[in-house]
């Protein structure tokens, strides 16, 4: 074999083929993930049980009932979405790292920035397809059930539970960059999915207790976290309108309406944008492979 | 084909590559020695791009710094700890290679022939074993038909048949317009590969000169090759690095380094350290 | 009696007589009859006068006793100025026509039929159309409004006239109507009504009554209104067998009582409204009790809301089902003055966690409900807004595990019931229009998760077969 030195083209920093390479690639190793699958099944098993409990008698109460049904679901979301995906970024990223294959994949003519951007896309289909797995189960299962379920709504639901997925990943991948090894990866993702799901909301109802802060500061704070933005995108999506949600969700409504449903969703998408331009940046100026 | 001027890299406070300047010439094969932690593979690492240093390295005429990615397209490299995606088998792994780097799918059967891979293509990686997991890591390195491979200790973790047949493949690499650089810290083993070793301590350029002369230098003229039981090799080295020795675990027993006259010192150590020493055999 | 037969078809706009055909010698002195009021101008009390199909002008006047019968849906079209008809005298029934487009002022009360002193006045089987108000009706005593059909006009809802509205009538019977997108439908002053049996959808407040005394409401379905029904300062009323349903107003409620004494509600069902039933300073008289007996109250945000002064209301025999919260209290207060069993018989909650050990159909320990959560949205009301969230449910689950957290409890049944009572209900109707498409929607969802799955698998697995990059 003799080598040749080939007529080269610069190639540019930012390239498709090599993104949709990775990504295809990422998939394919989440398809073949023993967690992923777990994780898929598990929100598909709950949501189902959701679905299947949610309506002991129809002739007692009617057809009804997938209100209630999505009222749980939204809450199952809100806990389950974000531990996938946020454990799924930090997990993947840094598991690359700790097996060599980001030493693969980097020694081949890509750059960082599209190693992470193919890794972020290819994490985001796997998360689409276990929020659509979820959902679509959920709907057969009230199908087969006989509750009659909008499947506008239900769309919508699946389609804001993966919106919210995308920021939690972007929030995974950042921790998966700056993470030592997976373990500690993992531990931070954990830490990340405390905060998010519990302690900002404990953290603003303690600050209520304590200063009785007027509602357009509290709907600040509360709105600011994607997991919320995602429940009251959800909760206006269900009813409407979020009158359900007492003196501040009514404030909230008067004052923007249906640009509530904007806001929270370019909340989701501001951090999602965030989270994957700040993973971009730490992948970037990070020595470690 | 490559050129290295003033490069330093520090992690914290911690120079492991300091002001390193040199230069690899089309068709030269070159040998990176120097003992673990005299910065080889950082050095390496550096020439793809993979961390950020400072100083100046051209590829091919090529600003490192600047075109990361097109230097990576000139170079084929097999790092000493092969990283594969367990579940691929080796044709995929190799279409994935060629994928990211948009090569034909034709080149795959071409490479797998020259590393004699061809009848495992449909074996999952995490069943390969030492020596063919480093035949596909040259794999993935020739796919492109590089002209500048870097080999981060191609033979390290292969057993003696393994090492031969590796020896005799990157040989029959050295050409024309094909700059290799090898990374070793048993100069005996690239010797034969090379036309240049750079020896490397503390990440400073410590000598330059052909291999021939190296081994004067240090004045090692050989290799002992002492057969121990498996159980008694990791305290073996111990011994003989308190004694002294420049000591590798290697194969069925370890591989001391003995100065010209003086083979015997090495075994002597061995024996009264109560090491069971099965056979040896000098190796030049 | 005489019969006139107004085969008349008057085109809109004024256009020309189709055909007159007088069938009947009351009409031969007539001639061309070309006007609904001319009609009735010609005619004398007691005439019953049929309308054939066709469009008669409207911002008629009826001022004697007669029936206006259509045959056929005649439309008598109020052109969008003022009443379509106005009755102004005793005895008049008006059937089987479809009465459209009256005016749009709401302080001119633009009404379909609208009427004064005209007791006995029988409104039945008519489609009101785009009408500002559908009926209002005065004095009408013993009116009896059976079998219509009413939709409003296509306006915000602030702007929308009632579809129903009573004032001073006593002993009305409204029945078997259907009203959809109206304001209100309003029983001032009347005493002794009958509401049996109709639907009111898409409005405001779906049955709203002051000062109607001894009223009997029953066997309704009221869905989707701000409101399903407003009860205030009336007495001696009688809920059973309604529907409320899916009323979510921003106050919305599906039954809302203020200042009611004397009042029964059993077997009613109350289905995902904001809140099922609220109960404010009712009964106010301190000797009286109200039982709220036999009642399903179902997937709820609240089931029921009672003022924290509220007391004397007999819960018993009521199954709530997964309601966010089963009962609330709208202040910090507890509702230890009500009964929440009686004579042995509680009532059934979904989420009782006890036990029967005995077999008994009732539960061995108490039902209490001592929600820190709840307790913390009565002191603090802006805290509602983490409603659901998983943050309110560790603040529950804390308070359960450390009892010092825990606040008195706003209620205790001592007899809970373990199985949902037996309810004499008749079955909702199930829509299951939407099933297949569910269904096709979610094998949707999860073909599109495979298509993405399938996406990873790219022809890895011929790579020698010399194709180019994938």
């Amino acid at each position: 074999m003799t080598a040749t030195t080939q007529p080269f083209a610069l190639p540019r920093t930012f390239e498709p083929r090599p993104v949709v390479v990775i990504a295809r690639k990422v998939i394919r190793e989440a398809s073949r993930d023993r967690w992923f699958w777990l994780n898929c099944a598990g929100f598909a098993v709950l949501a189902g049980a959701i679905t299947l409990t949610a309506v002991p008698d129809h002739n007692l109460i009617g057809s009804g009932g997938f209100g209630r049904t999505a009222a749980s679901l939204v809450a199952l979301v809100q806990l389950v979405v974000p531990l996938m995906a946020l454990t799924l970024g930090a997990r993947y990223l840094s598991g690359e790292r700790d097996s060599g294959t980001l030493v693969f994949l980097l020694c081949h003519p890509v750059s960082r920035t599209e190693v992470l951007v193919g890794t972020y896309i290819g994490l985001a289909g796997s998360m689409f397809a276990s929020v659509a797995t979820g959902f679509g189960a959920a709907g057969v299962f009230s199908a087969l059930r006989s509750a009659s379920a909008d499947p506008v709504l239900l769309v919508r639901l699946a389609m804001l539970s993966w919106l919210l997925s995308l920021a939690m990943l972007g929030l995974g991948l950042v921790i998966g960059s700056i993470a030592r090894n997976a373990s500690t990866g993992l531990g931070m993702a954990l830490f990340a999915w405390l905060a998010v799901v519990f302690l900002g909301d404990l953290g603003v109802m303690g600050t209520v207790v304590a200063t009785h802060m007027p509602v357009e500061a509290l709907f600040a704070a509360v709105i600011v976290n994607p997991v919320e933005a995602f429940r009251l995108a959800s909760v206006v999506a269900l009813d409407g309108s979020l009158d359900a949600l007492g003196p501040v969700g009514t404030y909230a409504f008067d004052r923007f309406g249906d640009g509530m449903a904007y806001i929270a969703l370019g909340v989701m998408a501001a951090w999602t944008a965030g989270a994957v331009a700040a993973a971009v940046f730490t992948f970037r100026i990070g020595d470690r492979i | 084909m490559i050129r290295v001027e003033h490069l330093t890299k520090a992690y914290r406070r911690n120079t492991v590559v300091d002001d390193l300047s040199f230069s690899v010439e089309g068709g030269e094969s070159v040998a990176l020695w120097g003992p673990n932690g005299a910065g080889k593979t950082t050095v390496i690492r550096c020439l793809l791009g993979l961390v950020g240093y400072t100083g100046r390295i051209e590829v091919g005429g090529l600003d490192a710094r600047v075109h990361p990615k097109a230097t990576r397209g000139l170079i084929g490299y097999v790092p000493q700890e092969l990283g594969f995606y367990g579940d691929l088998t080796i044709a995929e792994t190799l279409a994935l290679s060629g994928d990211l780097r948009g090569l034909p799918r034709s080149r795959i059967g071409e490479v797998l022939g020259a590393v004699a891979l061809e009848a495992e293509a449909g074996k999952r990686v995490c069943e390969l074993s030492g020596g063919m997991r480093q035949r596909l890591g040259m794999a993935v390195a020739l796919l492109p038909d590089p002209p500048v491979l870097l080999l981060d200790e191609p033979t390290s973790s292969l057993d003696v048949g393994s090492r031969r047949r590796m020896v005799s493949l990157l040989d029959s690499l050295r050409g024309p317009g094909r700059v290799l650089v090898i990374t070793s810290h048993r100069v005996e083993e690239v010797g034969m590969l090379v036309d240049r070793v750079l020896a490397l301590d503390s990440g400073r350029l410590a000598h330059e000169c052909p291999p021939g002369e190296l081994t004067g230098r240090l004045n090692l003229e050989s290799w002992l090759h002492v057969v121990l039981p498996e159980a008694q090799t990791a305290d073996a080295l111990v011994h003989l690095w308190a004694s002294g020795f420049d000591a590798h675990e290697n194969g069925h027993g370890v591989l001391v380094g003995v100065a010209t006259g003086d083979k015997l010192s090495a075994l002597n150590c061995l024996s009264e350290g109560d090491f069971d020493i099965r056979d040896f055999e000098v190796w030049r | 009696m005489a019969t006139r037969t107004a085969l008349t078809g008057m085109l809109f706009a004024g256009a020309l007589v189709v055909a007159t055909v007088p069938v009947d010698p009351a009409t031969a002195h007539g001639t061309a009859a070309t006007d609904l009021q001319d009609l009735i101008n010609a005619a004398v009390p007691g005439d019953v006068l049929t309308l054939t199909p066709g469009t008669y002008a409207g911002g008629v006047t009826v001022d004697k006793p007669l029936s206006l019968v259509g045959e056929g849906w005649p439309v008598i079209d109020g052109h969008g100025e003022g009443s379509v008809i106005t009755v102004t005298a005793p005895d008049v029934t008006i059937e089987g026509l479809v009465i459209a487009n009256s005016g749009n002022r709401l302080d001119r009360e633009h009404s379909g039929i609208t009427s004064d002193l005209s007791p006995r006045l029988r409104i039945i089987g008519n489609r009101f159309e785009n009408v500002l108000f559908g009926m209002f009706l005065r004095h009408a005593h013993d009116a009896e409004i059976v079998g219509n059909e009413i939709g409003g006009k296509d306006l915000f809802i602030a702007r929308r006239g009632d579809g129903i509205r009573i004032w001073q009538s006593t002993d009305v019977l409204v029945e078997g109507n259907d009203v959809a997108n109206g304001r209100d439908s309003v029983f001032w002053f009347a005493d002794g009504a009958t509401v049996r049996n109709n639907h009111v959808e898409d409005g405001r407040y779906g049955l709203h009554f002051m000062y109607s005394h001894g009223a009997v409401v029953e066997g309704n379905v009221l869905e989707r209104n701000s409101v399903g029904a407003f009860l205030m300062y009336s007495t001696d009323l009688t809920m059973t067998g309604n529907v409320f349903r899916s009323n979510r107003g921003p106050s919305g409620y599906g039954l809302g009582l203020k200042d009611v004494d004397g009042l029964t509600v059993s077997g009613n069902r109350f289905v995902e409204n904001r809140v099922g039933l609220y109960v404010d300073n009712s009964p106010s008289k301190v000797d009286l009790y109200h039982r709220i007996e036999s009642n399903v109250f179902a997937f709820n945000d609240i089931g029921a809301l009672l003022g924290s002064t509220v007391a004397r209301n007999v819960f018993t025999g009521n199954a709530f089902i997964d309601n966010v919260t089963q009962v609330a209290s709208d202040s910090t207060g507890n509702l230890l003055d009500n009964e929440w069993s009686h004579e042995g018989v509680g009532n059934h909650w979904s989420d009782f966690a006890g036990y029967d050990a005995d077999g008994d159909g009732i539960g061995d320990i108490a039902y209490e409900i001592d929600n820190l959560f709840m307790d913390l949205i009565g002191r603090y009301p802006e805290m509602a807004f983490f409603t659901g969230t998983p943050a309110a449910r560790a603040v529950d689950m804390a308070s359960q595990t450390f009892p010092s957290l825990r606040p008195e409890p706003i209620l205790t049944d001592d007899s809970p019931l373990i199985r949902i009572p037996t309810l004499p209900m008749s079955p909702l109707a199930v829509e299951s229009a939407s099933r297949a498409l569910l269904f096709l929607v979610s094998l949707g969802l999860l073909g599109a998760a495979s298509a993405v799955m399938a996406g990873g698998r790219f022809r890895l697995s011929d790579p020698l077969g010399g194709g180019g990059a994938s």
